[in-house]
């Protein structure tokens, strides 16, 4: 079991970048999930041998956060806010039409599709929000909750990008979003180009797509 | 110890020592402040909230946990109002909200911290209603070790333990908040050497050992002190009994040796005490060539019979007398009088031609300490994998690499325990030492730094040969180098318990008891004796197979599977006149013996032992000894009696009184004094003794050239490892199986020239390769006495053949 | 009523291209990092602590300050607090998006002033965008020279890494979130002796700012110390950036001079209440913060002393508020929920705790409370936050676990016949149960 050549290439430049390689866990456990789809235990005995800890220091340390996810979540994770301001702006109810629509209870997954809630995402001034494989929409209703579930399964994007999804879905922001993107995210886990994990939309910003 | 500083506890002034934490400073006056995650040997968390006390503060009174407030002069501290009341109960609560209520089933009741905190402090109904979190229980975490997560209060002490004092963070917390649990990685074990201390710290149930679980329930539990008979550390430890059985052996923290630590072997090992297969009636070889079982008086009268006429037919020379290490002081000065008063030979031996010179291990001028390594600022470490040989030691010179920041310089022929925590790493040709040790001295090439961190004391060094077949001399020069160094001290290694002891009380060709040079004024107390130089082991060996000597005494000692050249062992025994074993076990060498006298074992008898440090320490019987066996000292005793020449000697306690009569390094060391005063034991000569002989190393001049190895030959390293193929291993229940096996390690360069991917013939022996970069080329690297592993005529080079795919298949 | 803009002037001015390099070196940017590097330590910290500086991140605590106290071992490292999950809050976020030029500025001239060559911004995991945004801003500074060995032709070298969290609140404490940046569990550090100052990353000293505590650096330093501090009211200097949520007409984040009432917060800038609804309470400084109520508190200034003296803090700059359709037992239940699932779990009381709680208010809520459940909740409560005094008196190590105790104080204090309430529709109550 081994990463493709171009996830170890990344790896070492993502060692190089802290005074210690422990500091790398993090960036590579994203880079491992980018590998699987989701976070192996192959892929964190991978980082243990990257960094030098045993795979047993890598487990506790990736089972500490929320978003490595050591079970698949399907292609399209959907993370919905349901913390206090959202849950003010009804969250609950955009979650249960988004489980609805897509025939998945909160915390589990077929293979297009997961569905989640989550703790406050930093969108409290477009409330109810959710994340798209981190992608963030803002200012949603229960019902186009529903489109954007039936969207994604019909359109299968290869990319998710924040300007479209909330172009087609959202409403109300927490602030201006004036400053256009490209980037987005290919599997569930963030899109940053240091991770390898980021990828220009090439349908960006065209509604009528789906 | 600086200046004691002076706190107000409860409103009573006490003077403790500074530089603790507060929860310490009140034990020490003695409050017991309750806590579950503080550990005297960890750091401290401050997770479990339970050692809450109030502090005056120049900002009014604090409730602060005690386990992370240091200690300062002039402290107020109240440990029982009210508020610190309140706040300790509502810890307990929670920490029982999501504890099971199984304490009847469980092996911790009865001892159980959170058990006695509960009665004596706890909430009476619970005010939880709510389903307690639930886990699959209990599941193994390794080969001896269960976790139940239900009971685990999440204090850290295991996950602390494995990464800060043993090493190897295989248990680990997983998930977080009120989900966190102890886990391990799938497949990955906690396979640590040292895996029972956790279940020894862990404060409830949840940790809990395979070879105690459901044995006994601590009322019913009788106890002694004692030291570890697994390592030469001199490891404190009580052992445990449920009606006259041996069934547990607790760490006890030892400051100067152990800290409260023990390897899993010298934990688990003492099962043996309780083997079925204990000797337990004398066993004498009859004329059809089997053994009968016999009384004393036939045994003892057989034995006497047969010494006298190979005495009179070869004179007393021709007898010779090999172990002695695993008894007590006791019973190895009854050997070491025996032999040269009663039979008038001098040929003994406590060590089994895997060790150094015994003036050099026992009467060593500088010899160091094991606390030397809290103070130590580099540490050379030239000699065995201490984690596989000496692991109570490795947990100390790991402590100070990795905790006190000491330089450590590792020299071994390959990967060692500790090289995850050494500053230099240099490994070398068996053979090659030589060369190694000079460019080290010289600060040569890639030696300079460590050279160099050799100048920055105090230096600790730890020598001993690296392997079983180095010349010891290496060893030596070792030494002779590094006991100038600024601050030095040499801490020099050996196997088996006491064979330091062994040595002090003269089981040794050229040693006398205390310390003494042969060839010394005579001994009153002895009589007649020969005082003077014999033969070592392998000389006495050596000597059997020429037939020089006849009869052979082995005590407690299984040559054939101690001696690295088995061969030579072997031929020894087998061509002796007669052999009479002292043992507690049929042992490959006792099965061969013409007599074989069961012994009594650890635990079922008192005496002292003396550590590599020379520590001297009191054990205690807790057990009899199975059927009729008997302390070594009685039998020899008998023996004497026998022979006509009776030693009169009467109990453990008067020879103990003896010793410190005749040895000079042990007056003044009385069992009153252990057992007493010095709990720690004393490190002889104390004040009120003296030692004759002051060994000071020399580097040959011209050592022994080397062999470079070429072609098939190869250099050997031959290395113990903690778990093989030993008798005391074997009659461990809990330990059986879990030695690794033999193999060959070779460099893959090596693998690749002999064609070896699978297997090779080592001195025609067949052993599966095992590829280690770690080997320098032309070394393999062979475990000593594993199950299934073949005995042979190890020497420091040996032929290495591949085993061809078509015989593999065969 | 009139924004004061500060940090957010380029952003609005500028709004499609305030995140470029180009644009920033066209509004004055880099000036203040390039100023600092002629300045001594001393000279720089001193400058600071004397705009009168506080931290943004919630603890309040003067900047200057934090820096003076910093232990001489080096390397020190500097270290930008960008995980941003206190429910309530994202100022720090549109700052990452779109102004990081600023922020990169601010960070070299802190870099400077505490002799760090290696700084670090965490971002949390959830924030990809704000970190691709910085991280573009990063590449360019590199490009340019202003990071990097030798920056801006000095003999200063500086590296800067952008951290991505992974979903844990609890990081965005300082000592859990050295933790995690060393590649460990995110656990809360305990203080004393892990002072960031003095044993932060790697045992040395470290100096942890927020994000929007850092952008304030470039303008204080072109602009001076006095300019900065003419804009206080009171001890309060600077700005104040606020994000406001729930159910106010214009939530958003807003950038405004200290000194307004929440009245003129909440109804002025904010717009008033949804639907015309009642304003029924508001959390004034993110999730953790007492609750403020209107009949007590609505014309109270909004300003760091006034916040403590009332029993609760300005915090993250968090308001959250609520109206009369707010069942606050499920709001309160949501508070603590979001506690209990961050808490990381190394202190009991938390640990056990804040779940706890969260079973109490969950059972209430499903109408299966009990009669002494209000009790339970506070001596609950009571364990983890000993007396329930305010700021706390913490039994746990970090202050997460007392966060949870506030709404429940709230609850208790304000709303207690809405406890009622729902009791009475619980058979196991004793109030006769509805059903
Ligand atoms: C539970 C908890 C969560 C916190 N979360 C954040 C956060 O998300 N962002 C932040 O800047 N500070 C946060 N803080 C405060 C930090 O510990 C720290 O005080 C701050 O980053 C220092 O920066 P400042 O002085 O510039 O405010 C949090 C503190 C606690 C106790
Ligand atoms: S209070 Fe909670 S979050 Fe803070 S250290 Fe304790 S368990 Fe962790
Ligand atoms: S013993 Fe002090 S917190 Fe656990």
């Amino acid at each position: 079991m081994t990463w493709s050549r171009e996830s170890l290439e990344r790896a070492e430049a993502i060692l190089q970048r802290y005074p210690e390689k422990r500091s790398a866990v993090m960036a590579l456990l994203y880079v491992a999930m980018k590998e699987d789809g989701y976070l192996s235990d192959a892929g964190m005995a991978i980082v243990a041998d990257l960094t030098g800890l045993t795979a047993a220091q890598v487990q506790s340390v990736a089972t500490f956060y929320v978003m490595y996810k050591t079970e698949p979540k399907g292609r399209y994770l959907i993370s919905v806010c349901t913390s206090i301001s959202c849950f003010l702006m009804g969250s609950d109810e955009l979650l249960h039409a988004i489980e609805d629509e897509a025939g998945i209870p909160a915390g589990e997954a077929d293979d297009t599709i997961g569905v989640e809630h989550a703790e406050c995402v930093g969108a409290c001034g477009g409330a109810p929000a959710c994340l798209i494989n981190y992608e963030l929409v803002e200012g949603l209703t229960p019902d186009k909750g529903r489109e954007l579930v039936s969207w994604l399964r019909k359109a299968l994007p290869d990319v998710i990008n924040a300007d479209e999804v909330q172009a087609l879905f959202g409403g109300r922001t927490s602030f201006d979003w004036a400053i256009k993107e490209e980037n987005g995210a290919v599997g569930p886990y963030p899109a940053f180009p240091v991770l390898g994990t980021a990828a220009e939309n090439t349908s960006a910003l065209e509604p009528g797509r789906g | 110890m600086s200046e004691q500083v002076t706190i107000t506890l409860d409103g009573v002034e006490c003077l403790v020592d500074p530089g603790q934490m507060l929860i310490a400073a009140a034990e020490q006056a003695g409050t017991h402040i309750p806590r579950f995650c503080w550990h005297p040997r960890l750091k401290e968390v401050g997770m479990c909230r339970q050692c809450f006390v109030e502090v005056e503060g120049p900002r009014g009174v604090m409730m602060v946990p005690s386990c992370t407030q240091p200690v300062a002069d002039g402290m107020v501290v109240h440990t029982k109002t009210p508020a610190v009341k309140k706040a300790q109960e509502g810890i307990l609560e929670f920490l029982l909200i999501n504890h099971p209520l199984d304490c009847p089933i469980c092996d911790k009741g009865g001892e159980c911290p959170l058990q006695d905190q509960t009665l004596s402090h706890g909430p009476g109904e619970s005010r939880f209603v709510e389903e307690k979190r639930h886990y699959v229980k209990p599941i193994p975490v390794s080969d001896l070790v269960l976790l139940d997560r239900e009971r685990c209060i999440l204090c850290a002490r295991c996950v602390r333990f494995a990464d800060e004092i043993s090493g190897d963070p295989l248990i680990e917390f997983a998930d977080r908040g009120n989900e966190t649990q102890v886990t391990t990685f799938p497949d990955q074990p906690f396979s640590s050497y040292f895996s029972g201390n956790t279940v020894q710290i862990c404060p409830v149930g949840a940790l809990t050992a395979t070879a105690y679980r459901f044995r006994a329930r601590p009322w019913d539990l009788r106890e002694a002190a004692s030291v570890n008979p697994g390592t030469t550390a001199g490891d404190s430890v009580t052992i445990q009994a449920s009606r006259d059985e041996l069934i547990r052996v607790l760490g006890v923290d030892n400051d100067a040796t152990n800290h409260g630590w023990l390897d899993d072997r010298s934990r688990f090992g003492f099962q043996w005490v309780t083997s079925p297969d204990r000797l337990r009636r004398p066993l004498v070889r009859g004329a059809d060539g089997t053994f009968h079982a016999a009384s004393w008086g036939e045994a003892v009268a057989t034995v006497a019979e047969q010494l006298r006429g190979v005495i009179d037919d070869h004179g007393p020379g021709a007898v010779a007398a090999i172990g002695g290490a695993r008894g007590t002081n006791e019973d190895a000065y009854t050997l070491a009088r025996f032999m040269r008063s009663v039979i008038g030979s001098p040929h003994l031996d406590a060590r089994l031609d895997d060790a150094l010179g015994s003036r050099f291990l026992a009467t060593l001028a500088g010899r160091g300490r094991i606390g030397d390594l809290e103070k130590a600022r580099t540490i050379l470490l030239w000699g065995p994998d201490l984690k596989e040989e000496h692991p109570t030691l490795y947990l100390r010179v790991r402590r100070a690499a990795q905790e006190l920041g000491a330089t450590l310089i590792v020299v071994h022929p390959r990967a060692t325990g500790l090289d995850d925590r050494a500053t230099h790493r240099f490994t070398y040709v068996p053979g090659s030492g030589w060369d190694t040790l000079s460019a080290l001295m010289a600060g040569e090439g890639e030696f300079a730094a460590a050279r160099a961190a050799l100048g920055e004391g105090p230096v600790v060094t730890i020598v001993d040969q690296t392997g079983l077949v180095e010349d010891p001399l290496l060893a030596e020069a070792v030494a002779a180098f590094t006991r100038d160094l600024p601050g030095a001290g040499v801490l020099p290694l050996a196997r088996r318990a006491n064979t330091y002891g062994a040595l002090d009380m003269g089981v040794a060709p050229d040693l006398l008891p205390g310390r003494v040079p042969t060839s010394g004024a005579a001994i009153e107390a002895w009589g007649d004796a020969d005082l003077s130089e014999g033969l070592d082991t392998r000389g006495i060996l050596e000597a059997a197979v020429a037939g020089r000597v006849k009869a052979l005494l082995l005590v407690g000692a299984d040559p054939l599977r101690d001696v690295p050249d088995a061969d030579l062992a072997r031929r020894a025994v087998e061509g002796a006149d007669f052999v009479v074993a002292i043992d507690c076990f049929l042992t490959d060498s006792s099965s061969v013996a013409d007599v074989i006298l069961p012994a009594a074992g650890f635990g079922e008898k008192e005496g002292t032992v003396t550590n590599l440090e020379g520590r001297v320490q009191k054990v205690n019987a807790l057990v009899p000894p199975p059927g009729q066996a008997r302390a070594d000292w009685s039998i020899l005793d008998d023996i004497s009696t026998r022979l006509g020449r009776p030693m009169g000697l009467q109990s453990a306690l008067a020879i103990s009184r003896e010793i410190s009569a005749v040895a000079p390094a042990y007056r003044g060391v009385t069992w009153f004094l252990l057992d007493w005063k010095e709990r720690d034991g004393v490190v002889v000569p104390t004040d009120s003794g003296e030692q004759p002989l002051q060994y000071v190393p020399v580097a040959p001049a011209d050592p022994t050239p080397t062999k470079s190895p070429r072609g098939a030959t190869f250099a050997l390293h031959l290395s113990r490892t903690l778990y093989d193929d030993a008798v005391l291993t074997r009659q461990a229940p809990a330990l059986a199986g879990l030695a690794g096996g033999g193999f060959a390690g070779l460099n893959p360069a090596d693998v690749k020239r002999i064609r070896a991917d699978q297997a090779v013939t080592v001195e025609g022996h067949r052993l599966p390769v095992i590829v280690d970069p770690s080997l320098a080329p032309g070394t393999i690297h062979v475990p000593f006495n594993q199950p299934g592993g073949p005995l042979f005529a190890a020497g420091a080079v040996v032929r290495v053949e591949a085993v061809e795919a078509e015989a593999l298949d065969a | 009523m009139t924004e004061l803009r500060v940090l957010t002037a380029r952003m609005v001015e500028h709004p499609t291209d305030s995140h470029t390099l180009e644009r920033y070196l066209a509004t004055g940017g880099y000036e203040g990092a390039r100023a600092s590097l002629t300045r001594t330590r001393d000279d720089l910290v001193g400058l600071v602590k004397e705009s009168g500086l506080i931290g943004r991140g919630g603890a309040g605590f003067s900047a200057g300050m934090k820096w003076s106290f910093m232990a001489p071992a080096r390397p020190s490292y500097l270290v930008v607090n960008g995980d941003e999950s206190e429910p309530g809050t994202f100022k720090d976020r549109q700052l990452l998006e779109r102004d990081p030029h600023q922020l990169i500025d601010g960070m070299i001239i802190a870099a400077v002033a505490n002799e760090a060559h290696h700084a670090f911004v965490y971002i949390r995991g959830e924030y990809p965008k704000p970190a691709r945004r910085l991280q573009q801003a990063v590449v360019e500074a590199y490009t340019a020279g202003y990071l990097g060995p030798g920056i801006f032709g000095s003999d200063y070298d500086l590296e800067l890494t952008v951290h991505l969290g992974a979903g844990a609140y609890i990081c965005g404490e300082e000592t859990a979130l050295l933790n995690s940046l060393e590649g460990r569990r995110g656990e809360p550090r305990l203080k004393p002796p892990y002072f960031p100052a003095a044993k932060g990353l790697y045992m040395l000293p470290t100096i942890v700012n927020n994000v929007e505590t850092i952008s304030n650096l470039p303008h204080i330093l072109t602009r001076g110390v006095d300019w900065f501090k003419g804009l206080a009211h009171g001890e309060d200097t600077g700005t104040f950036m606020t994000s406001i949520s729930g159910h106010v007409n214009k939530p958003g984040n807003y950038e405004l001079p200290h000194g307004l009432t929440w009245r003129e917060l909440i109804f002025d800038v904010a717009g008033g209440i949804r639907g015309g609804n009642t304003l029924k309470a508001w959390i004034p400084g993110g999730a953790s913060a007492p609750w403020f109520v209107p009949d007590r508190h609505l014309d109270l200034e909004i300003t760091k002393n006034v916040t403590d003296a009332n029993g609760s803090m300005l915090g993250s700059g968090a308001v959250i508020v609520m109206d009369d359709t707010t069942d606050m037992v499920a709001a309160a239940e949501r508070l603590v929920r979001f506690y209990a699932e961050e808490s990381c779990g190394q202190c009991t009381p938390c640990r056990e705790g804040t779940t706890w709680l969260d079973m109490i208010l969950r059972r209430i809520l499903d109408g299966a409370g009990r009669a002494e459940d209000k009790d339970l909740l506070l001596d609950v409560s009571d364990n983890i936050s000993v007396g329930l005094a305010w700021p706390p008196r913490q039994t746990t190590i970090c202050p997460l676990g007392p966060s949870a105790v506030s709404p429940i104080m709230g609850l208790v204090e304000y709303f207690p016949d809405e406890i009622a309430a729902h009791l009475a529709t619980s058979p196991l109550s004793g109030a006769g149960g509805a059903r």
